[in-house]
């Protein structure tokens, strides 16, 4: 292959072979999240040095069982192979293959190899290939597909050296192809054939063309039918290479994983475990995360502080310190928690856990029309609902993607955990109910509304949605990987990808808008932004914000609020983290001094009451309300790309902050 | 025979499953004239779990009802 100033190269394979291990040690920090051409999905690429100076672009694609697409991400696959959106050509693909699962790997990358890309395959877990006494002739399976075959240990890096010089070397395999199409009109396939790619190229093309169907139908077997004739006459051939080249000592076969299964999925303490270690995660959750957002409220008070002492007084300094730095304080409180989420998420996936907790929940999901497969962005949404509703696209079942990504936004995400902990610390006593900390229980009740909140809605649109269409569900299949130990560097990426991105994205928005308000909170009509004045003394009554806060009060007077919240609530419809951050800048910009967003909070008086003024109806009100109001533009975008409809994101929004009006002014009439 | 009617531990060959059972079922590895394990179960006995060409699957109870198999062995 001539040296080109930078391949492209696509990293294929089943789910669970390493792939993502293999790509970080591949790229290391240089990797990218982008679109797909054509849908907006989000994909990992990144940039490995080929050699001296030959930087070359590897793309992470998802996981496939076959490269005929089940479901949206696997269809992705295709087109990417196919260069369907014409993004440019893949040079190199590199197959990724589990060596404890030949089978299955080789069949996919058979499939790969007779599309006539060049390849290199890359077969991970050499470690685990030795416990079990497998024995591959790697030099002998090369000779026969026609392409290098490396043994690589992807966790410690053994064997990696050689992927590169592999890469460059790579050739379309020299082999006819391992797969005939037959049972249809050939002259008919060879007629679609475009210039001269391979033959499966078409057939691959063809097959997946509902306008074809009919046509295929006349050689008497229909597109299911034939590709199920493909997998049968692929397996005989892996089933040869594996006889020839590989050796293994079943007696040493004895799997940890069965024998771990045998307790983890047990029906009994299956789900003792399940609910115990969900219990472990949330409470870590907020105990681990209450000190490290207490010590970054208190850093950035002190800092703040120290700014407004040594600036000089004015415009800028009060900017500053009452506009910019709650705004960023409002961004980094929410890190810690953020990360730890994705952290225990990442855990549960890397492991091979999360397929166990898909399979044990399955019959438990059914009666709300969802499957075990809607645990995933169940689970996820505690993290954020963004990738929770992106990790619906493995789904078969177009009608259960459409119903989890209609009720995700109900899950508690860590988006509402700083306005709860404010809320539930400003208004809850802290105290132990028989030995389980109040606060900690009410925090947990939440979760748990969130979650019923979502299966109600999920088994009353399901009843819906059958009235209106009758389509055949598809099979539920899963594989259940084996229980591996985490790898800490994919655990570490995915914190590290999900929260940058998160405090790059939401941070922006945030810090935004809470410098408009404080503007918008120290200026009015009557006064006009003077930059030389020594310090912003305007009535907050009579600022802009003000006036906007006493016009739509009336509407948020029957839930017990008064117009500082109603204005935090309407700036929280952008992201609900935005709402510490606006209550800080709000009620502390009539003050001269800076403390703690709690401590301001907290020192508030009712004039009508002389009481505190954040007040346990109100208090619950809130709480309510944050449970289940649609208040995340970013969710609404992504609903509407996935979902491919504004209909159901418009829906969503009206919906679920109606409910969320009317539970929580039930709640504050009842409570006051 | 079918599927569902294996007990945990047992083996069977795979027969041609009905008709309309998902292809992919194929492309995982689960195809005729295969031995298949039945690994283990969910509550109520459903999904079930199976091993076949060294892949672990599972599947609902009314899936496995429409694959045939040979007379089990095994424990």
């Amino acid at each position: 292959m001539e040296a080109k100033q930078s391949l492209r190269i696509a990293m294929v394979g089943r789910p669970n072979t390493g792939k993502s291990t293999l790509f970080n040690q591949l790229t290391g920090m240089n990797q990218k999240v982008s679109n797909y051409p054509g849908v907006t999905m989000e994909r990992t690429s990144g940039l490995t040095k080929l050699a001296p100076g030959q930087l070359a672009e590897i793309i992470d694609l998802p996981g496939i069982y076959s490269l005929h697409p089940s479901s949206a991400d696997e269809a992705v696959v295709m087109d990417s192979l196919l260069n369907v959106h014409e993004e440019g050509e893949v040079d190199v693909v590199i197959g990724v293959a589990d060596g404890t699962n030949l089978k299955t790997c080789l069949f996919v990358f058979s499939q790969v190899l007779d599309l006539g890309i060049p390849a290199v395959l890359v077969i991970t877990m050499a470690d685990d290939m030795a416990h079990r006494g497998l024995v591959l002739d790697h030099a002998a399976l090369g000779e026969s597909l026609g392409c290098e075959v490396l043994i690589v240990n992807a966790r410690t890096g053994e064997g990696m050296e050689a992927i590169q010089p592999a890469i460059i070397r790579a050739k379309a395999s020299p082999h006819a192809p391992f797969f005939q199409p037959g049972g249809i009109h050939l002259q008919w396939l060879a007629a679609l054939q475009e210039g001269d790619e391979y033959i499966y190229k078409t057939w691959l093309r063809s097959l997946s063309q509902p306008a074809h169907e009919a046509k295929i139908r006349e050689s008497g077997r229909g597109p299911k039918r034939l590709r199920a004739d493909e997998a049968i006459q692929r397996y005989r051939q892996v089933n040869r290479w594996l006889g020839s080249f590989l050796t293994s000592y079943p007696e040493q076969d004895r799997r940890f994983s069965t024998k771990v299964d045998r307790l983890l999925v047990h029906p009994l303490w299956g789900s003792v475990v399940l609910f115990g270690l969900l219990f472990v995660i949330f409470q870590a959750l907020f105990y681990g995360s209450e000190g490290p957002m207490v010590a970054i409220d208190e850093m950035m008070t002190s800092l703040s502080q120290s700014i407004n002492a040594k600036l000089p007084g004015g415009f800028f300094t009060h900017m500053i310190t009452h506009g910019l730095m709650p705004g960023i304080t409002g961004v980094l409180m929410f890190v810690p928690q953020i990360a730890m989420l994705f952290g225990f998420i990442a855990l549960l996936e890397e492991s091979g856990y999360m397929s166990r907790v898909v399979f044990m929940m399955d019959r438990f999901m059914r009666p709300f029309g969802l499957s075990g497969k809607s645990v995933v962005p169940m689970i996820s949404g505690t993290a954020c609902a963004i990738p929770a509703i992106l990790s619906t696209r493995n789904m078969e079942d177009g009608r259960e993607r459409w119903l989890a990504i209609a009720v995700t936004p109900f899950i508690t995400c860590s988006a509402r955990i700083p306005v709860y902990a404010l809320i539930i610390g400003l208004v809850i006593p802290d105290m132990a109910l028989m030995g389980i900390n109040l606060r900690g229980l009410v925090l947990f009740g939440l979760y748990f509304l969130g979650f019923a909140a979502a299966l109600a809605a999920a088994a009353l649109l399901n009843r819906w949605k059958r009235s209106q269409v009758k389509v055949k569900v598809p099979d539920f299949l899963l594989e259940m990987p084996e229980y591996r130990w985490p790898q800490p560097r994919n655990v570490g990426m995915m914190i590290w990808r999900q929260t940058s991105s998160f405090v790059k994205e939401a941070g922006k928005i945030i810090v935004a808008i809470s410098v408009i308000l404080w503007f918008a909170a120290s200026f009015g009509p009557d006064h006009a932004a003077d930059f030389t004045q020594d310090r912003v003394s305007v009535p907050i009554e009579e600022s802009y914000i003000g006036i906007a806060g006493q016009f739509i009060e009336p509407v948020m007077r029957p839930l017990g609020y008064d117009w500082k919240i109603s204005v935090a609530i309407l700036s929280s419809f952008v992201a609900r983290e935005v709402f510490v951050g606006t209550m800080a800048t709000l009620y502390s910009v009539g003050d001269e001094g800076i403390e703690s967003i709690h401590a301001t909070l907290a020192s508030q008086i009712n004039p009508e009451t002389g009481e505190a003024f954040f007040s346990l109806p109100m208090g619950i009100s809130l709480l309510l309300f944050y449970a289940f109001a649609m208040q995340c533009m970013s969710t609404l975008v992504v609903v509407a790309r996935e979902s491919r409809s504004w209909t159901l994101a418009l829906t969503q929004f009206v919906l679920m902050s109606l409910f969320a009006y009317v539970v929580a002014w039930a709640a504050f009439v009842a409570l006051s | 025979m079918n599927l569902s009617n294996l007990r945990i531990g047992q083996k069977a060959i795979v027969l041609e499953p009905e008709e309309g059972v998902s292809v992919k079922l194929f492309e995982m590895g689960c195809l005729p004239g295969e031995e298949i394990e039945l690994l283990f179960v969910a509550p109520f006995r459903d999904p079930m779990c199976f091993r076949v060409q060294g892949t672990q699957i599972s599947m609902r109870r009314s899936l496995a009802k429409r694959i045939p198999i040979t007379r089990p062995h095994g424990s």
